[in-house]
């Protein structure tokens, strides 16, 4: 009964955007968790490993910029969408990522569904915490850029506070405490809620593949994103987005690159967590 | 009158050279005499390099008290890369009660005074600074100059300012006493990095900020940290550190349960002692506690929430599966 039916679900431009965010956020959390975690032996070695002071903070200050790039890409996407192709979809509607009046409906439909009271309700493009994941990244990269400017360049950051307010606001000391906290908010979503929202579903595990081939199979998504299936079956646009699947090498291609991050990214969580648990118990006890 | 002249001048010289040649003989004699008494470094090493020779002792410190087993054999690299390991320093310049001795000696000597003779100007900066003053007066064994200046393996290989070990035990020992300080230090980015072994001159560790021996409090204005000297110890590794710069708050309290406990002190006592709670809010530590507070907030909410989320999507997908209630996949 299966047919062999492909859609494409992220163009070439996003799969590499996504690829560079990977890249450099990687970088940047297995330099700077050490930072955070300097009690633990696992922190030292990793800092190690990284090529320690003042090399990991370089590894650090590169993968930053990569993810400046990554930002820079993005929001010439949106110009070029909103300004040149005059798409308002991206603000308002099915395809946008911004909360929709839909979502909320569907945040209820699955809290029903957690306790038994209805089936699971059928989502459109985007899901509504794939939406929260999408604004938390847009929100984490503002403050972990703006906090890591000022740890950067702390002269010049201090500056730039009135003289009256100087007595008050510490500038670095507030970044490094945003910085730290804002970094293990997000290492730890990316980790855990996003790994597991998105690649350890029990009908997705190991990964699920549509970011690095960019397919994603009919059954796959009337299954997960009725709606869009549906919605786009109506408009006819469906047909268009038809691609051939991924070859072998495609897949395997993306399982090589994408399982040892999932691998680094969980031990990474294993460490975090068990060191968090340690430090509390010290604490108390 | 010109031949006169210069016949007194040729006797002048004449007597000149006489009296420094006559310098020269006493100043080789009394050298070589010197050099006769005193011991080469090699004599003392012939032993103290031989294991089947030198083995332990106890030493008890003069000062402190305290007991210790130490090794009487001399690890020569160690000591000739420590800051009295140059070719000028001889065994005996420090231990000056066996100038005279030959072969094997009395094993009790008397203690080293590093001051006296040598290290006059830090050991009176350190005992008349501040720092020494206020031990006394709250009856506190200062520290001795063997106890900082320690080597990795032994007290004897001194080791220089810039020695990383050095610049790390320092920490640890400052770190000992000021505990609260040192915690709060390894909560920020200097004290982070340290912590992770990198203990360079370009990351500050406690004496880069409070200096070396005036150890003064730094709300002392003479102090490396008081209100005439703060820019330039900044400057120091923060080229063009200004007012607003030098405000920085290295010892951030906002993991220090004390300090939330004072906090909640100074609101009971709000009628009484309006001062105190006014004091504690115009600090910088207010705002960077806030702001902690609040993400650790944020931390644990997400968490609970989003984990809470992924378990129950997990525990509804699998049920939904054993159901068949996957009505799309098998209507197909």
């Amino acid at each position: 009964m299966t047919n062999d039916n492909h859609f494409l679900r992220f163009s070439l431009f996003h799969r590499f955007s996504h690829f560079l965010v990977i890249i450099s956020f990687f970088g940047l959390v297995l330099t700077g968790m050490p930072l955070v975690f300097k009690d633990y032996g696992w922190a030292h070695w990793l800092y190690g490993v990284m090529g320690g002071y003042p090399t990991a903070g370089n590894i650090h200050r590169i993968c930053a910029l990569i993810t400046f790039f990554a930002a820079f890409l993005h929001f010439a996407f949106l110009s070029v969408q909103t300004l040149v192709k005059k798409d308002r979809g991206i603000f308002w509607g099915p395809d946008s990522l911004l909360i929709q009046p839909k979502d909320l409906l569907n945040i209820l439909g699955d809290v029903l569904w957690f306790f038994r009271l209805g089936s699971r309700p059928k989502y459109d493009r985007w899901i509504y915490w794939e939406k929260m994941e999408y604004l938390s990244l847009m929100w984490g990269t503002f403050v972990m850029a703006s906090t890591g400017f000022v740890l950067w360049f702390p002269v010049q950051a201090t500056s730039l506070v009135p003289a009256k307010l100087a007595a008050i606001i510490d500038l670095p000391s507030l970044a490094l405490v945003a910085h730290r906290y804002e970094a293990l908010l997000a290492a730890g979503f990316i980790f855990t809620i996003h790994f597991f929202h998105t690649h350890l579903l029990p009908e997705n595990i190991p990964m699920d593949e549509a970011m690095f081939t960019g397919r994603i199979s009919e059954e796959h998504m009337s299954h997960e994103r009725g709606v869009y299936y549906e919605r786009l079956k109506e408009s006819g646009d469906l047909e268009s987005l038809k691609v051939r699947p991924a070859g072998c090498g495609g897949s395997l291609f993306s399982k090589i690159l994408g399982i040892p991050f999932l691998v680094i990214g969980l031990l990474m969580v294993g460490f975090m967590l068990s060191s968090l648990i340690i430090s509390l118990v010290d604490m108390c006890c | 009158m010109a031949s006169i002249l210069y016949t007194l001048g040729a006797v002048n010289s004449k007597i000149s050279r006489f009296l420094f040649v006559a310098c020269l003989v006493v100043l080789f004699f009394a050298a070589s005499i010197n050099y006769l008494y005193s011991q080469e470094n090699g004599d003392c090493l012939e032993c103290h390099t031989d294991p089947s020779k030198v083995d332990v002792k106890v030493r008890v410190d003069h000062v402190t008290g305290e007991v210790e087993i130490v090794s009487m054999l001399v690890d020569e690299d160690a000591f000739h890369s420590s800051a009295h390991g140059g070719e000028d320093f001889y065994c005996i310049d420090c231990h000056a009660d066996l100038e005279e001795s030959e072969g094997e000696h009395n094993p009790n000597l008397q203690p080293v005074d590093c001051i006296t003779f040598c290290n006059d100007d830090p050991g009176a900066e350190f005992l008349e600074g501040s720092h020494v003053k206020l031990m006394k007066e709250n009856d506190v064994q200062p520290p001795t100059c063997k106890y900082c200046h320690a080597g990795v393996k032994s007290k004897r290989d001194v080791p220089k300012a810039d020695d990383l070990y050095h610049r790390k035990d320092t920490i640890d020992k400052c770190g000992g006493c000021h505990e609260e300080f040192y915690y709060s230090y390894r909560n920020n980015l200097h004290g982070q990095v340290t912590a992770l072994g990198h203990v360079d001159t370009d990351i500050a560790t406690c004496v880069d900020c409070h200096g070396q021996h005036t150890i003064l409090n730094s709300s002392d204005s003479e102090s490396t940290l008081g209100a005439d000297n703060v820019i330039e110890t900044c400057s120091v590794c923060h080229p063009g550190a200004n007012d607003n710069f030098v405000k920085h708050v290295a010892h951030p309290k906002y993991k220090n349960i004390a300090y939330y406990k004072s906090v909640f002190g100074a609101v009971k006592d709000i009628r009484k002692d309006p001062e105190r709670i006014s004091g504690i809010v115009k600090s910088p530590q207010m705002i960077i506690t806030i702001l902690f507070v609040v993400y650790v907030g944020i931390l644990v909410m997400t968490f609970s929430g989003f984990g809470m989320h992924s378990v129950l999507t997990w525990l509804s997908t699998i049920l939904d599966e054993r159901k068949g209630k996957e009505s799309k996949h098998d209507k197909r």
